[in-house]
């Protein structure tokens, strides 16, 4: 028994005769760092001796002193390598041999603080020291500025907890397995972990366990029965135990079955066979066995066995992946189950169940109608097996033929066919490797009839879209609603739903479906013949959304006005919500009020603006009226549905005309159209024209001055015939100058043709071209001037016979002529001196069988022998005229240019 | 650092078992130079501290201001690089081969402290004398008449451990021997750097050194101490006919 106060301590003992008293005590601060006095005082303890005793004197101290043993090192610290408990106090001290106070002591690196013994014993409490590590916590203290450094380990364990859940068990009641949870190891540099014993107190047998949480006890051959175990833990610092009291047949734990094996696996059911260890003499074993089907236990079946065990499953799916499993408890007294044994097996597989869901598309393709067969993958619930193929049969109702099959391979789910104006049954089949499903049966008509009904609209919701329809025949034994998961520009994924007779809505609900995207559906009513008929169309969205892009508007009729706005192309179909009409938006110019038909708005931005709403998504034309001339408006059209409007775009700008303007376009522009007119005629009738107007020689049958003559009856002034004159050359010379000639026979303009040199001009044959009787022709022309006939005669002019005809110089200018005529006098018989003549002779020649000169024979007239013919020209009154000669005397004005003798 | 070191052991694992797989096989490099280039990485590794001191600090709980500083190595514990150098190159790989025993012996002591780490360094020095040994075979076999030479003391304080006379000392002092074990490896690695060198100088007659490379020395793990470059001691007669460069 010890006592404690803060002088010292106090121990007290009772001692026997002879008997040496042994006192183990251990000092809080460490000897080494101070010195330690005892004294001890006796008094009689015996019953025979009244009481209250006396007490002896105290002993003189006897002191016990370390210091004086610890070396020479300069600095110490102490207790060195102290094993205490987690959560201890430690007293610890350092001795300087040095005398020096700047000496610190650190704990893991951080500073603590003491309290000074002596002048070189200073001591330190560490309060409730923690496990920082197995090696152990480093205390020391050094001298500062790097002088002496002593130490210590102070090795901290874990406190030793008490064994928690001990208990024994036996697997063939030959040996118990005894387990614990150990807690935490206190294993130090210092201590080893703890170790554990397993003491049974009726055999009083003791073991020491080799592992940290369990022990095996052999079981005595005596037939003990009951056991009473206590397991003590220990360590350097303390003992922890732990009991517990059992008979040996209530902890008997099986070993784990074996061998567990299916047989005989059918399709819906299998044997499973397994094997135990036995346990001692005829012991019997429940064992449990268990179906999973997907991770779940579907069947659960109690079977006591001695050695082996069988049992047979039933209500197997076919072609199923099954897991069996089994463990088996100590009948007698039951324990614990045994660890789980587990088999995997399939049953084998068995003909479909179910007729495949089937839905068909009709389509007229080159006019025949072509139907496209879709159906759905089989469950495996009802495929009972790997689907192989499928069986399409054709069966034409209308006239007997041979059934058409078709076997399609798994995984198709679709196939086309083209069929003619008859009916048609088609039988679908999904096989697998043991047979066919039932049928799945359905009528397609040759005739499709006109099966358009009318489009309904449907809401969406968050579930999907609820579509309900109104039966129209009772005989109907189901009926299909059939839709497209995407939207409408994509290609179609045909969906549908099969439904019973007496359904008449049903919620349609898919992941596809997106918000802002227009569903279409349709409701198929199928007749007791199997046949599908359209009942009704749906459409819907399951969210609408304002429109996300704007009408392209085009502006037509343009008035001072008025224009007409117009969005033909916009398709209200593909919009993401219901069209439910339209916006105009017209910015008027400033200050002005907006048109009756528009109201004020305000847009986002604050700017006022006026507004017309349309509220017919088919009205898609809209007249803008009563607006100023001359004015600049802006307008802007956009489509609206539930949700809103769509897109704020740019306003278009446009001006209206001015008052007058179209007035001044009725009429201006009519006559600049008759204008033209008549210039095209003017340029097209231009001849005629210039034949009636302004010939280049006027027909002398026609001129005005015949009839003047006529009027006045002179004998003298006649018309010359043809005949009258003889027909002879005239020699004409052309100046050098490229100057025009009018070739009177064929209206050609000889401009193209250059004369570099003085030429002659055959006017009439000569012997070379013409081959005719007579050289001799005469003129007259009444238009130019009436003096002139006063000196008519028939002028001869010679043409030089090496001229060339296309040498032809321009006859045009009177004076010209003049001089010609001059220079003929003068110099007859072609003695002109080349360069040098300027003739120019204009002559008309009057056919005796038509004025006109389009009309003119192709065969021109042959001049007669000596006819006569009077020259006209302008010739001054001065001029002599020159007696006829032979070379000279008649002069013809037939002008002969290429390819054209005679004209 | 933590992480370098991480990467570092798998490291010294490979070189190791393939130090030691050399060693099993009792096959010797016939090439002089291929040998001693494998001694130089060996000792460039087993002069790294993390993978034997650094371990042991941290585990120990040495790495705390105050403490790190008073673990130097301990002077005279290992030959100093200079007396490295003095000696012959017979006598170096025996000295090498005894203070490398000395050092296995230490380690294995050092079991409780440090079992992973230990056992790397094991392998490690091992196989590093098992070099020595195919080296020294290599040299005697090159030159026959070569006087034995003294081997130089071992590590003079490293007798036998004996029992601590407390934890915390013990941990000092290991701390010590490990830093001075790392130490002499580097000077180890310098020796055998300047083998290489002789040759090249030997042949060329430059005045500065080459080093292959790839050759470098890595900083070492021993603070101060300069260390000389040449003054060993030249035995041309240790190389090996048909191996050594001409």
């Amino acid at each position: 028994m010890s006592q404690e106060d803060p002088a010292g301590e106090n121990y007290r003992t009772t001692v026997k005769r002879n008997r040496v008293l042994h006192w183990s005590w251990e000092s809080k601060l460490p000897l080494e760092c101070a010195a330690h006095f005892i004294r001890m005082r006796s008094m009689v303890d015996d019953a025979r001796i009244p009481k209250p005793g006396f007490w002896s004197n105290w002993s003189s101290w006897e002191e016990a002193d370390a210091q004086n043993s610890l070396g020479h090192d300069p600095l110490l610290v102490f207790p060195k390598d102290k094993l205490v408990e987690e959560g201890s106090n430690v007293t610890i001290c350092y001795v300087s041999r040095i005398h020096r106070d700047n000496i610190s002591c650190y704990l893991e690196g951080v500073q603590i603080y003491g309290e000074q013994l002596d002048r070189s014993v200073s001591a330190f409490e560490l309060k409730n020291v923690s496990f920082i590590r197995k090696r152990g916590t480093n205390v020391f203290c050094k001298v500062d500025q790097g002088g002496a450094l002593g130490g210590i380990v102070l090795f901290v364990s874990k406190v030793l907890e008490e064994p928690k859940d001990f208990s024994c068990e036996t697997q063939d009641l030959k040996t118990l397995t005894c387990t614990w949870d150990p807690g935490s190891d206190t294993g130090l540099s210092k201590q080893p972990s703890q170790s554990y014993t397993l003491f049974e107190s009726f055999s009083g047998k003791k073991t020491l366990c080799k592992h940290r949480n369990w022990c095996n006890w052999q079981v005595a051959q005596d037939s003990q029965e009951t056991y009473n175990f206590t397991l003590v833990a220990e360590n350097y610092l303390r003992k922890r135990s732990v009991s517990i009291l059992f008979n040996l047949t209530q902890r008997v734990h099986p070993m784990t079955p074996y061998n567990l094996f299916p047989k005989n696996v059918g399709a819906t059911n299998a044997t499973m066979t397994w094997k135990v260890h036995s346990i001692g003499n005829n012991s019997t074993l429940l064992c449990q066995l268990e179906l999973l089907a997907e991770g779940k236990v579907i069947q659960q079946h109690n079977v006591s066995i001695k050695v082996n065990g069988e049992y047979l499953l039933s209500e197997l799916e076919p072609d199923t992946e099954y897991v069996a499993r089994v463990r088996c408890a100590y009948t007698n007294h039951f324990w614990k189950w045994s660890e789980l044994i587990s088999q995997k097996f399939n049953t084998a597989e068995a003909a479909p169940s179910e007729a495949p869901d089937v839905w068909r598309n009709m389509k007229m393709v080159s006019g025949h109608p072509t139907v496209s067969l879709f159906w759905k993958p089989l469950s495996k619930v009802h495929a009972n097996g790997k689907i192989l193929f499928y069986n399409v049969i054709v069966e034409n109702l209308d006239k007997p033929s041979r059934l058409e099959v078709l076997s399609i391979p798994a995984p198709t789910r679709s196939t086309e066919l083209t069929l003619d104006q008859c009916s048609y049954q088609i039988h679908v089949t999904a096989h697998n490797s043991v047979g066919p499903s039932p049928a799945s049966v359905i009528v397609i008509s040759g005739d499709p009839g006109n099966e358009e009904v009318e489009s309904g609209r449907v809401n969406g919701t968050e579930d999907g879209f609820s579509v309900s329809w109104k039966p129209q025949s009772g005989d109907a034994t189901g009926y299909v609603v059939e839709w497209c998961d995407g939207p409408q520009d994509l290609p179609c994924a045909l969906q549908w739903k099969n439904l019973g007779p007496n359904t008449t809505s049903t919620v349609i609900s898919s992941g596809a479906f997106r918000p802002g995207v227009r569903y279409n559906f349709r409701i198929y009513e199928i007749s007791a013949k199997r046949m599908a008929h359209l009942l009704e169309k749906k459409a819907g969205y399951l969210e609408e959304l304002a429109p996300s892009d704007n009408p392209q508007v085009v502006m037509s009729n343009l008035t001072s006005h008025s224009f007409t706005l117009s969005w033909k192309d916009y398709s209200t179909e593909s919009q993401p919500g219901f069209i439910q009409g339209y916006h105009v938006y017209l910015k008027p110019k400033a200050g002005e009020q907006c048109p009756p038909a528009f109201e004020k708005t305000v847009l986002p931005e604050d700017s006022l603006c006026c507004k017309h709403t349309i509220d017919n998504p088919e009205q898609k034309t809209f007249v803008v009226e009563n607006l100023q001339p001359e004015s600049v408006y802006e307008f802007f059209v956009t489509a609206y549905t539930s949700v809103g409007e769509g897109p704020l775009d740019a306003f278009t700008k446009i001006t209206t005309l001015d008052e007058y303007s179209h007035i001044l376009i009725r009429i201006i522009l009519p006559m600049i159209f008759c204008v033209l007119i008549v210039m095209i005629i003017c340029y097209l009738k231009h001849q005629w024209l210039k034949e009636k107007c302004y010939p280049d020689i006027p027909d002398p049958y026609k001129s005005s001055v015949l009839s003047l003559i006529k009027s006045k009856e002179n004998p003298h002034l006649t018309i010359m015939n043809i005949n009258d004159c003889v027909p002879d050359a005239i020699e004409v010379i052309n100046k050098p100058e490229g100057s025009k000639i009018q070739f009177l026979g064929t209206r050609k303009s000889l401009t193209e043709t250059e004369f570099t040199k003085p030429a002659y001009i055959y006017l009439l044959p000569t012997e070379k071209n013409y081959s005719g009787p007579g050289p001799c022709i005469c003129f007259e022309n009444f238009t130019y001037n009436q003096a002139a006939s006063d000196f008519a005669s028939c002028g001869h002019f010679p043409v030089t016979p090496q001229a060339p005809p296309h040498q032809l110089g321009p006859l045009t200018s009177p004076e010209n002529l003049l001089k010609a005529l001059e220079q003929n006098y003068m110099n007859s018989l072609g003695e002109i001196p080349a360069g040098e003549a300027n003739l120019n002779y204009v002559s008309q020649l009057a056919s005796s069988t038509s004025g006109d000169k389009d009309s003119l024979p192709t065969n021109p007239p042959e001049p007669a022998l000596c006819s006569e013919y009077k020259m006209q020209m302008v010739i001054p009154l001065g001029l002599a005229s020159a007696p006829p000669s032979e070379n000279s005397s008649l002069s013809s004005t037939t002008l002969l240019g290429q390819g054209e003798h005679y004209r | 650092m933590r992480a370098q070191r991480m990467r570092r052991t798998p490291l010294s694992v490979i070189l190791g078992l393939l130090f030691l797989s050399m060693a099993a096989t009792s096959k010797c490099l016939g090439k002089y130079h291929e040998l001693l280039l494998q001694l130089r990485r060996q000792a460039d590794l087993m002069q790294d501290t993390s993978t034997l001191l650094d371990p042991y600090i941290r585990i120990q709980g040495l790495d705390t201001p105050g403490l790190k500083e008073h673990c130097r190595e301990c002077p005279g514990a290992f030959p100093s690089e200079d007396a490295l150098r003095g000696l012959s190159r017979q006598g170096f790989l025996r000295t090498l081969n005894a203070t490398l025993g000395l050092v296995l012996h230490r380690l294995t002591a050092l079991y409780q402290d440090l079992p992973e780490a230990q056992q790397l360094v094991g392998l490690n020095i091992r196989g590093f004398r098992s070099n020595i040994h195919c080296m020294s075979l290599l040299l005697r076999s090159s030159s026959e008449a070569e006087t034995p030479e003294p081997t130089q003391p071992g590590p003079g304080p490293t007798p036998p451990p004996t029992p601590p006379s407390d934890a915390f000392q013990h941990k000092l002092k290991s701390c010590r021997f490990l830093r001075g074990y790392h130490c002499f490896m580097h000077s180890v690695g310098q020796v055998l750097r300047e083998w290489g060198e002789s040759r090249s100088r030997s042949r060329s007659r430059r005045h500065s050194p080459r080093r292959a490379p790839g050759d470098t020395a890595p900083s070492g793990p021993c603070r101060g101490g300069a260390r000389r470059m040449w003054p060993f001691r030249r035995d041309r007669r240790l190389m090996p006919r048909g191996h050594l460069p001409r």
